[in-house]
């Protein structure tokens, strides 16, 4: 096998454009080069699985004209011989940002844009495409003739086309425009700042964009029908371009980040019957179990993640997480575990910067499991099919465009070399094989010079090494290097062995078996020197001398690591599972309902629910029974206050009034503090919105379910809750109404006003549906939904003045605020609280990090208690979170009775969270959420030793020293498997 | 002790909420005995039913066979306890007020060698959170200042007086040091290079203090401040958590012929043996805090004072150097109880062990005659929840047992009495 030499340059572009023009006038004297060509002798891949031995390809103008081992070169074909090499079909990839790497942003908002500039769908990449050659050529030397072609901004991104790498101006490379929507889960600063700036507030962009596409076309329809006396609707491009996507005829391509990403699409689409495509993130091997049936176009990125810095001692792989560890040995699995579960994809070097790496990824693929024709077809006919480019592009055959592949062996199971891409009947030459070998034995003359004598050269063809034998001493080369193009070879020496102090150089022209050359010896003299090869090389190829070697073998696959979710450290194998029964026997059992505290107390559990709490319960026949003598039980506690768990921000901070955005619509499993809470006996939590805005985003009930998907951790039935915020934090960005504590009174006021008005619109549109209808508002109607009950206000709040403003301007719309958070001065308006019926769920005793904070009291929670205003602790923290019981304990100590202590974060806050109905306390019906500790459960000295969420064990001490173990172990070998050189 | 507490009212309701809510209290007058009580004196084993007499601030007798002297004031405290004051060694009350307000914050010295500051004269005696630590049982601090290399000169004061002067009981109790993040390992060379040097620099400073018998033409008050550390009559301090830290700081510390005290100590359960061996002190900041790493079990953190003990070491536990949250040191070193460390050995990581490590185990840290009469009468453990504090003595001194939170609450009862339900509605806009 013969060295190759990448081409830097390509060739054809020493010719004008001009030659590759249809419609361009020529100007000058015409270039036309011979557009007939055949290859000959080749190994054609003519689709996956489908091998032609001894082909020859014949292409006539850029279009395959013949393919067989039968056909005949016509005879005004230049021939290419290509015997001994394998023809692949040009590759396709299906997610590119070719032609789109210098998108506009100033000016694409001309004309009737839509309100927000995120929104681009009007972009068309067939029109918008502005070639770059820097980045064809980079896919060229990978193999690829052709692409789909992104829209790179804004959340909405524009219509994607099929691009040919070819030449020629931009008229002739698009193949096809407008074959999806594409639409990205991140903004793009490059559009502007604002709204949305978060996980959440993109989603909830694109469900209201979505909703004005449907109000659009029926508003235009209702106008065009009749105008007269009808108020005009807009007019609006990026709408009017998003009514295909809405009649689910235009497929909607989502690039996604993250597994995360991918599952909160699927609501989405559901929610606007959408026509889904994915740009995937290479993290889908971790949520396979929740892609059961997955039958989307999947276009696969294989950007895999760097090996882990273990630095070179103990103490830096202690730094490396078992998380961190798992995704860098398991992600090359990726495309054959989803291969394997029946999911189609197309391949896409998209994410890899360095496009040279893409080839070097696809063998990992392979080598971890991927089928290689799997491979060859995510690259040609999937991505042909995808695209709606199959009839011209994708096999070797008749009639199809000439994008060729050509190599020296076989790319997917060996290194091998890309020699030449042809692309629409062109040929780029990528890789020359060097005809250069400077190695053998030769015989140097230079008359009356101390290098007289035989020269040996050894080692690779590029990079060869060697020696010069003067009499009987043999000189080591000290360097020798070899230019392949100008011939040239160049060597140095010490010269002291052969009676010269200081460096021989030497410089040649190689010219079949004989070398010409001059030099410079240490004392300034310029030499002559020549030699004739006397014997060719006879060893075997060095490192850099050959090609298409077999790829090293890998210990494929070499460890056992099970599939855990989520795929972080203390990730399971698989959830708990539920047993019919459960009877916790002769324990005190804190009902926290009417039954109060029962000493030497059975708990019956059915099915999840509580079944009854009494004395001597016998056991059902089967039942899980766990002896608690000595033992407490309390319902499992809640956190009406946290943030870990969104996994798309906490603050949507880009508007001041945004109760549209939900923290639901972008959860995360992959939350390693769900499970340290867990532990610390903590069952349901609230994730909330952050305090940026006077009215933020809807929160989110979630139970602990550790091992199950973020979706499915969610509460059911629970009422839908939204964030307020009030004081230094909504005014601190100077940039935004409001500024003032004022300001936040006003601000509120106006949007309740807007929303009544809103509701009477819509009113009046319902009597008759007569006209224009009104659109649908999603921040507008989160506020309807406020100021009618259907979703609770839980408002954060510090001082009692803003506190009490809210209260009274509540009462004025004739709604109840249904608990103020944090609430560091509310025992200051704990009467007023009381008399209007809203709660408070503050912290046990955070105090002085800022100024509204100073006049915080240990004694809050117990004043608003004995004020008569249902109080709960909340953490607002993760590590406290883990330690709510210890929270309660702490009112102990301000003097509060113990059971109203743990009231605090077990029932009351279920009160206040709305979903008392459910949990919160162990009353016959209700969830079986359960807590065993080792003794009084508002004790310093106790610890959880088992929590139980819909009677189902999630979490025990026992399992998780087994757990401890696993991750120890998994991290030990995955360590020693990286230090063994992987 | 009522009428103290109507006083302090009293004194809250004419001087505003700026003040202090508690008033110093007077000297000790006259011998003082409590009786009756189980005895904790931390040095020893528990003495039930016990009698504590102490005169002019200092203990003069303790056991369960005390005669009361003729003359002292009794006070029964029969079925009560007695614990010595809890001592918080990593305390910024009184140096900090208000997060995110820069001029209430005195922690943070410009530059990066400071060990010339002396923390107790900027320690502002008004401060709200001297009472709610106090009301945590915490009745001695050691003042710690932040940032840079060496931020300067730590001090162990009581938490009652009028004044930094008169609480500070010891203003040497060690050198602070933040040792260098081992994180680059090149930036971590330098930064080891530039402490050898400083110390070498110290060296020389105080030979030639010495040579001229401390009368110096041109005096350095960063060197000359680290005399006493050069000549071993203070310890240092040294920040650190990592396993590379804190096992070069030891090294470095014996080739230097220095004490330290280790502050911070997250990984000290990795290398309990390397601490038991050198006997290096460690001061846990975090008990409470999250697992150090990713793959770290839920209660790591929990269990490392377990480790330690186990391993021999001598360790014990301090704050988190925030002033609001002073109060929740019994808490971090309950939760190693939870975890199953012993309780004395819980007791005595936040009284004995510190006062022993910072050199004040003379005055305080454990109830012996000839100490300071600084100790809590209680209803149980301190480290309890439920237990209550009923009383405090600072140095024989009774205390007030007031704070501005207690005060709150006072304050706006009397609102909720005023205001019975249906008399707090909307009253207009």
């Amino acid at each position: 096998m013969k060295r190759t030499i990448p081409i830097l340059l390509g060739l054809l572009f020493l010719l004008p454009e001009v030659v590759w023009a249809q419609t361009v006038p020529n100007v000058g004297l015409r270039d036309n080069p011979v557009t007939v060509h055949a290859l000959t002798g080749a190994r054609v891949i003519a689709s996956p699985g489908n091998v032609v031995e001894n082909a020859t390809i014949v292409i006539r103008d850029g279009v395959i004209e013949a393919m067989g081992t039968n056909v005949a070169p016509p005879a005004e074909a230049r021939v290419w011989d290509v015997e001994g090499l394998t023809v692949y079909p040009g590759f396709i990839d299906a997610h590119s940002n070719v032609g789109m790497g210098n998108p506009r942003t100033g000016d694409t908002n001309r004309g009737p844009a839509y309100w927000n500039p995120q929104v681009q769908a009007f972009m068309d990449a067939g029109l918008e495409y502005s070639h770059s050659e820097e980045t064809a050529q980079a896919l060229r030397e990978q193999g690829f003739g052709a692409v789909m072609s992104v829209p790179q901004l804004g959340i909405f991104r524009g219509t994607t086309a099929a691009v040919s790498l070819g030449a020629g101006p931009n008229a002739r490379r698009i193949l096809q425009p407008g074959i999806a929507q594409s639409v990205s889960f991140s903004r793009s600063n490059a559009l502007g700042g604002g709204y949305p700036n978060s996980g959440m507030g993109i989603y909830a962009l694109m469900r209201q964009t979505l909703l004005d596409t449907d109000w659009y076309q029926r508003a235009r329809a209702v106008y065009e029908a009749n105008p007269q006396g009808l108020e005009r609707p807009e007019r609006n491009r990026a709408l009017e371009a998003l009514q295909t996507v809405a009649a689910g005829e235009m497929p909607v391509l989502f690039e996604t980040g993250n597994e995360d990403q991918l599952l909160w699409a699927f609501e989405l689409i559901e929610e606007f019957g959408l026509n889904p495509w994915f740009r995937g993130s290479g993290n889908e091997y971790r949520v396979l179990h929740a892609l059961n049936g997955f039958d989307h176009p999947l276009i696969l990125p294989i950007n895999f993640p760097n090996q882990p810095n273990l630095g070179n001692n103990p103490e830096g792989s202690i730094g490396a997480s078992l998380s961190q560890l798992r995704h860098w040995y398991l992600a090359p699995e990726n495309p054959a575990r989803l291969h394997a579960v029946g999911i189609r994809f197309a391949l896409t070097t998209d994410g890899i910067n360095n496009k040279s790496n893409f080839f070097p990824n696809v063998r990992r693929a392979v080598e971890r499991g991927l089928d290689a024709d799997v491979a060859l077809a995510a690259l040609t006919t999937v991505p042909a099919e995808l695209m709606g480019i199959d009839q011209t592009h994708g096999t070797v055959a008749v009639g199809k465009v000439a994008n060729l592949v050509v190599t020296d062996g076989d790319l997917f199971r060996s290194s091998a070399t890309i020699r030449d891409v042809w692309v629409d009947g062109r040929r780029y030459e990528i890789n020359r094989p060097s005809t250069l070998d400077p190695r053998g034995e030769w015989v140097v003359q230079a008359p009356g010079q101390p290098i007289e004598g035989r020269l040996n050269l050894t080692g690779s063809r590029t990079s060869p090494s060697g020696t010069l034998r003067v009499g009987e001493q043999d000189v080591r080369l000290s360097s020798v290097s070899v230019r392949p193009e100008s011939r040239r070879v160049r060597m140095s020496m010490q010269g002291a062995s052969v009676g010269m102090d200081g460096v021989i150089r030497l410089s040649g022209t190689l010219s079949g078996d004989n070398l010409h050359g001059w030099g410079e010896l240490p004392d300034g003299t310029l030499i002559n020197w020549s030699a004739e090869r006397v014997q060719a090389f006879g060893g075997a190829d060095g490192n850099n001398g050959g090609n298409a070697r077999p790829a090293a073998p890998r210990v494929a696959a070499a460890l056992d690591i099970p599939d855990i979710y989520p795929p972080i450290d203390y990730g399971i194998e698989s959830p708990p599972e539920q047993p019919e029964h459960v009877l916790v026997r002769n324990a005190t059992v804190w009902t926290m309902g009417p039954q109060g505290i029962m000493e030497n107390a059975d708990l019956l559990v059915r099915e999840g629910r509580v079944v009854e709490v009494g004395q001597n319960l016998s056991a059902p026949s089967g039942a899980t029974v766990i002896d608690a003598t000595g033992k407490h039980v309390t319902p499992g506690l809640i956190d009406a206050h946290l943030h870990a768990g969104s996994g798309g921000g906490i603050n949507e901070g880009g508007n001041a009034i945004v109760p549209e955005v939900r923290i639901g619509d972008v959860l995360t499993a992959n939350n390693a503090w769900m499970y340290r809470q867990l532990a610390g006996g903590l069952t349901t939590a609230h994730l909330m919105h952050g305090s940026a805005n006077p009215i933020g985003g809807q929160n989110q009930h979630m139970k602990m379910r550790w091992g199950r998907l973020a979706s499915e951790q969610k509460l059911e039935g629970a009422p839908r809750t939204v964030k307020f915020a009030l004081g230094e934090n909504v005014f601190r960005n100077t940039n935004r109404y409001p500024n003032t504590r004022q300001g936040v009174e006003q601000i509120i006021r106006d949007h309740f006003n807007a929303a009544r008005e809103y509701e009477a619109q819509w009113a009046a549109w319902e009597q008759n549906q007569q006209g224009i209808p009104p659109r649908r508002d999603l921040r507008l109607e989160a506020l309807v939904d406020i100021l009618n009950g259907d979703i609770l206000v839980q408002s954060h709040s510090y001082r009692q003045d803003e506190i009490l403003m809210l209260l009274r301007l509540a009462e004025e719309f004739d709604l109840q605020i249904k608990a103020f958070h944090h609430g560091v001065e509310a025992y200051r308006v704990a009467p007023e609280l009381r008399d209007h019926g809203a709660g408070a769920v503050v912290w046990s005793d955070w105090s002085s990090f800022k100024v509204e904070a100073y006049n915080a009291s240990l004694y809050n929670a117990r004043l608003l208690h004995e004020a008569g205003v249902v109080t709960s602790l909340h953490s607002d923290n993760s590590e406290i979170a883990a330690r709510m019981n210890w929270e309660a304990a702490k009112m102990v100590r301000a003097g509060m009775d113990e059971e109203d202590a743990l009231a605090l974060v077990t029932i009351n806050t279920a009160i206040l969270l709305g979903i008392d109905d459910q949990v919160g306390s162990l009353e016959p019906g209700k969830d079986a959420d359960f807590v065993i500790w080792n003794g009084h459960p508002l004790s310093q000295f106790t610890h959880a030793e088992q929590t139980w969420i819909d009677g189902t064990p999630y979490f025990t001490l026992e399992r998780h020293r087994e757990l401890e173990r696993r991750v120890a172990d998994e991290r030990a070998r995955l360590v020693q498997f990286i230090l063994n050189g992987s | 002790m009522r009428a103290v507490f109507t006083a302090a009212l009293a004194a809250f309701l004419v001087t505003a909420w700026s003040a202090e809510a508690q008033v110093p209290a007077p000297p000790q007058s006259g011998t003082i005995a409590v009786t009756g009580a189980t005895i904790h004196p931390m040095s020893g084993p528990e003495i039930q039913n016990g009698t504590i007499v102490f005169e002019n601030g200092v203990i003069t007798a303790i056991g369960a066979n005390v005669q009361v002297p003729a003359g002292a004031r009794t006070i029964d405290a029969s079925g009560k306890y007695i614990y010595p004051g809890l001592i918080d060694s990593n305390s910024s009350v009184g140096l900090s007020e208000i997060g995110g307000i820069d001029v209430m914050i005195d922690l943070n010295e410009f530059g990066n060698v400071n060990p010339n500051m002396r923390a107790q004269v900027a320690f502002h005696p008004e401060s709200r959170h001297i009472g709610t630590t106090r009301a945590a049982g915490i009745l001695t601090v050691v003042l710690t200042p932040s940032g840079g290399l060496i931020p300067g000169m730590t001090a162990a004061l009581t938490l009652d007086g009028w004044s930094w002067d008169q609480m500070t009981i010891s203003d040497r109790t060690g050198m602070l040091m933040n040792w260098p993040g081992a994180g680059n390992e090149n930036q971590y060379d330098n930064a080891l290079r530039e402490i050898r040097a400083l110390i070498e620099e110290a060296r020389a400073y105080e030979r030639q203090y010495r040579a001229n018998n401390g009368q110096l033409r041109d005096t350095d008050p960063r060197l000359e401040a680290m005399i006493p550390v050069i000549r071993g009559e203070v310890p240092i301090i040294v920040s650190a958590n990592e396993v590379r830290q804190m096992q070069d700081a030891i090294t470095w510390a014996e080739e230097e012929g220095f004490d330290i005290i280790l502050l911070g100590g997250r990984d000290a359960d990795l290398i309990a043996d390397h601490l038991a061996r050198t006997q290096t002190p460690v001061l846990l900041t975090s008990v409470q805090g999250a697992p150090a790493r990713g793959w770290s079990p839920y209660d790591q953190s929990f269990t490392t004072p377990l480790v330690l003990h186990e391993a021999g070491v001598r360790w014990g536990i301090s704050g988190g150097s925030s002033a609001p949250y002073a109060n929740r040191l019994p808490w971090e070193a309950g939760t190693a109880v939870a975890y199953g460390l012993p309780l004395d050995e819980a007791m005595r990581a936040v009284t004995l062990y510190p006062a022993q490590f910072l050199g004040i185990d003379d005055r305080v840290g454990s109830l012996e005659v000839g100490k300071d009469a600084t100790f809590l009468i209680t209803t149980g453990n301190p480290l309890e929840y439920r237990t209550q504090i009923e009383q405090s003595f600072v140095q024989g001194r009774e205390l007030d047992m007031m704070n501005a939170h207690r005060e709150f609450y006072e304050r706006y009862s009397e609102k909720l009495r005023q205001m019975p339900p249906g008399t707090a509605g909307g009253g207009g806009r």
